[in-house]
């Protein structure tokens, strides 16, 4: 009995250890200087087709841009987009160049706390410091709005946030942004622009138990989207078998209007009303030839 | 079994108005669903024009005009009373609770259709010029566009184009216009398809 119980308090001290490890645990990777000179014109062009403004705005209620978006009702709880204003105690206006990077790329806060994978922050680990310095030049144009987002409603165990830290071990991948050789340029710059800023992925591809998504699922549609919202695969062979050809496409992303005469309703409607139709033609039909996989001009 | 063949109905836009009739939808559900059918069919009409894939034709893009005229504004509102919330169609109780947005929309749409018209005679817009303007859009102020001015930066709703603008415009800027408050409509208050 005694021998029991000694073991049971040794598993018991293992296992506190062990969780003070992971909350220990730094997953911050330091950012070197950024010292480029941001282009905002850019960057505001990147934080559209990125959905920075899409997200963190609340268009229905008539919120100010970028000072918190409405709230993403899922099974992990309801997340609240933050204040992405200059404003300096409730937004992101005391930040560094470094903490916007590291936010942006990495996922993780300026006091090195890990973020939710609400926030689609995986998709754009392979931004470039220059992307960044855009980025960043834009939102200093940003009015400060001093009201702080509500804070997450999460429940036990998600609220835990040491647990995103495992999450990050078991299920944290870079996008595969990186050009493919032999392609054409358009074809990689659409590559570029679906698998990593415009984040397709985070909606028309299938998550697991955790909320990771599942690769071998990828663009095959999803219907636990935030709210209850389902989404369509986005394969090419799924494209084709609806009929959707590269015109098509580029031309839905910029109006909303689907081959068939009707107009997109649910979250891609937001996508395209705050952040597509923002895009130029050049982008538009380069996400649609790679979606599509193809390589003529549509 | 009736509210899957309405869903299965309303999936196939492209079924003709007298095939609806079979769907077992009745009174203002059928009445809508012919509504959104017919313009539907318009916009499918005037889509390949606009996307310079055929030859531009002002009378199609008028025709198709009057479609959208015909059933925006009041004719639309209509076809949503609240005592028919209880129907089953796609349509979302937030339609009723924001009454006011939906009407405005709806107007808009009707702004937006009369604008059209106006426009079909000054065709598309000459591919540099979009650029350019894109460039502007998207970049010139970048004050206006992350900031202060909103609704400025989304092309958004305080910053409308009025129809004496839409007149001067290219017709398919006026069009992509259109198509987006039927998006944004359909974002707020349709239920999406299974």
């Amino acid at each position: 009995m005694r021998k029991l119980l000694i073991t049971a308090a040794v598993f018991s001290a293992a296992a506190i250890a062990g969780v003070g490890a992971v909350i220990a645990w730094p997953v911050k990777n330091e950012v070197g200087s950024i010292e480029l000179t941001g282009d905002p014109q850019r960057g505001a062009y990147l934080a559209r087709a990125g959905g920075c403004i899409a997200c963190h705005t609340n268009w229905e209620e008539g919120g100010k841009a970028l000072a918190g978006g409405a709230p993403l009702k899922t099974e992990f709880g309801t997340f609240f987009p933050s204040n992405l204003t200059m404003s300096k105690e409730e937004g992101i206006g005391d930040w560094s160049v470094q903490e916007f990077a590291a936010a942006v790329r990495q996922g993780v806060s300026a006091n090195g706390e890990p973020y939710y994978p609400a926030f689609p922050y995986p998709f754009y680990s392979n931004l470039s410091d220059q992307d960044i310095a855009d980025l960043w030049a834009a939102f200093q144009t940003v009015a400060a709005v001093d009201e702080p987002a509500p804070a997450h409603e999460v429940g036990f165990p998600f609220d835990q946030r040491w647990g995103l830290k495992l999450w990050r071990g078991a299920f944290l991948e870079a996008p595969r942004t990186k050009p493919v050789e032999g392609r054409s340029e358009t074809w990689n710059r659409g590559r570029w622009l679906v698998e990593g800023v415009t984040h397709c992925g985070a909606c028309h591809t299938g998550r697991n138990f955790a909320g990771a998504r599942v690769l071998d699922e990828k663009f095959r549609g999803y219907d636990g989207l935030p709210g209850g919202g389902k989404s369509p695969a986005i394969t090419p062979g799924a494209l084709q078998k609806g009929g959707w050809s590269v015109s098509d496409l580029a031309y839905a992303l910029e109006t909303g209007i689907m081959p068939d005469g009707d107009a997109f309703g649910g979250s891609m409607g937001e996508v395209v009303t705050y952040g597509t139709s923002f895009m130029t033609d050049a982008d538009r039909e380069a996400m649609a030839i790679y979606l599509l996989n193809e390589e003529q001009d549509g | 079994m009736k509210l899957k063949t309405i869903l299965a109905a309303s999936v196939a836009t492209s079924i003709g108005i007298g095939a609806l009739a079979h769907t077992g939808a009745t009174g203002i559900v059928l009445e809508r669903m012919q509504a959104m059918s017919a313009m539907g069919d318009a916009i499918k009409s005037v889509t390949p024009i606009m996307k310079g894939e055929q030859n531009y034709d002002a009378d199609t893009v008028r025709k198709a005009a009057a479609v959208f005229k015909e059933h925006s504004g009041t004719a639309m509102t209509e076809l949503f009373p609240e005592d028919n919330a209880n129907e089953k169609s796609y349509v979302k109780d937030a339609i009723w609770e924001d009454w006011g947005e939906f009407e405005r929309l709806a107007m808009r749409l009707e702004t937006l259709a009369q604008g059209l018209s106006k426009a079909a005679d000054n065709g598309l817009a000459d591919e540099e010029a979009t650029q350019a303007d894109m460039g502007s859009m998207m970049g010139g102020d970048t004050a206006s566009m992350m900031g202060g001015d909103a609704s400025g930066m989304t092309g958004g709703d305080s910053a409308e184009t009025t129809l004496a603008e839409m007149a001067e415009m290219p017709a398919d800027e006026v069009f992509a216009d259109l198509s987006r408050t039927c998006s944004t409509c359909h974002t707020r208050f349709r239920a999406e398809k299974d």
